[in-house]
């Protein structure tokens, strides 16, 4: 399955771009997409560590199925103010 | 426009004006009003710009779901929060708060949790551009719930305020 993930703030720098596409096994989950993510590079996984997952308009846990064209989020610690 | 339908997170310069029109209430005898404005500098290094971002779908529904929460534990009628995003130079207003309540004790306090919280807990990230040509985003507070965290990782990470210098 093949799920959108836009990256936000930092994490950007380290996806390479703002809006990456992931193919991913059937009921893979937000854990296991971080897990594919880190791959990419030790830095990234040390910020992915503190990354939560947005999937629409809501926070979703690490333990949450995936679906085939989720749009999801990356959301890195937060600065507002 | 009501209060409760015009975006908390904007991309225009804030207009306090906009934010206080409609708010106005006959049994409130206090308003706390705070803008939170671009400083130039951070940590020691001078500090030319801003460049603000969030993700706006949460973003937008976490700002509301704050004012909410607030005003109920304040016992204040009025909790309204805006937070501007794009490039912002030194001086401009980052954010703006209002909470108008019978008094002024539980109104300053109820303007520093909101402030606070949203500082805190909604996706809005901080960009700096700094004097030397180069940038770093402020690093804050993180999102992940606490079962998903690291061992020994805290969920607060606002002080001191770190930079990712990339």
């Amino acid at each position: 399955m093949q799920v959108r993930v836009e990256c936000c703030g930092v994490t950007a720098r380290f996806a390479g771009a703002a809006r990456v596409q992931m193919t991913l096994p059937e009921a893979a989950t937000v854990r296991d997409l971080f897990a594919l993510l880190s791959e990419r590079s030790s830095e990234f996984a040390e910020v992915l560590a503190r990354c939560a997952c947005a999937r629409g308009d809501a926070i979703v846990p690490r333990g949450t199925v995936l679906a085939d064209g989720d749009e999801l989020a990356l959301l890195p610690p937060v600065a507002g103010g | 426009m009501s209060a409760q339908d015009f975006p908390r997170i904007q991309s225009a310069p804030l207009s306090l004006d906009a934010l206080l029109s409609g708010s106005e209430r006959d049994d409130c005898g206090a308003l706390a009003i705070f803008a939170g404005t671009v400083r130039n500098h951070h940590e020691g290094r001078a500090v030319r710009s801003l460049t603000y971002s969030s993700y706006a779908r949460v973003a937008e529904k976490m700002i509301r779901e704050i004012e909410a929460e607030i005003a109920a534990r304040f016992s204040v009628p009025v909790c309204l929060a805006v937070h501007r995003v794009g490039s912002l130079a030194i001086g401009e207003t980052a954010i703006l708060a209002i909470a108008r309540g019978h008094h002024r004790a539980e109104t300053f306090a109820a303007m520093q949790a909101l402030v606070e919280a949203v500082k805190h807990r909604v996706p809005i990230w901080k960009e700096e551009f700094y004097a030397d040509g180069t940038s770093a985003f402020v690093n804050g507070c993180t999102l992940v719930a606490a079962e998903d965290l690291p061992p020994a990782e805290s969920r607060l990470h606002c002080t001191p305020v770190q930079s990712l210098a990339l």
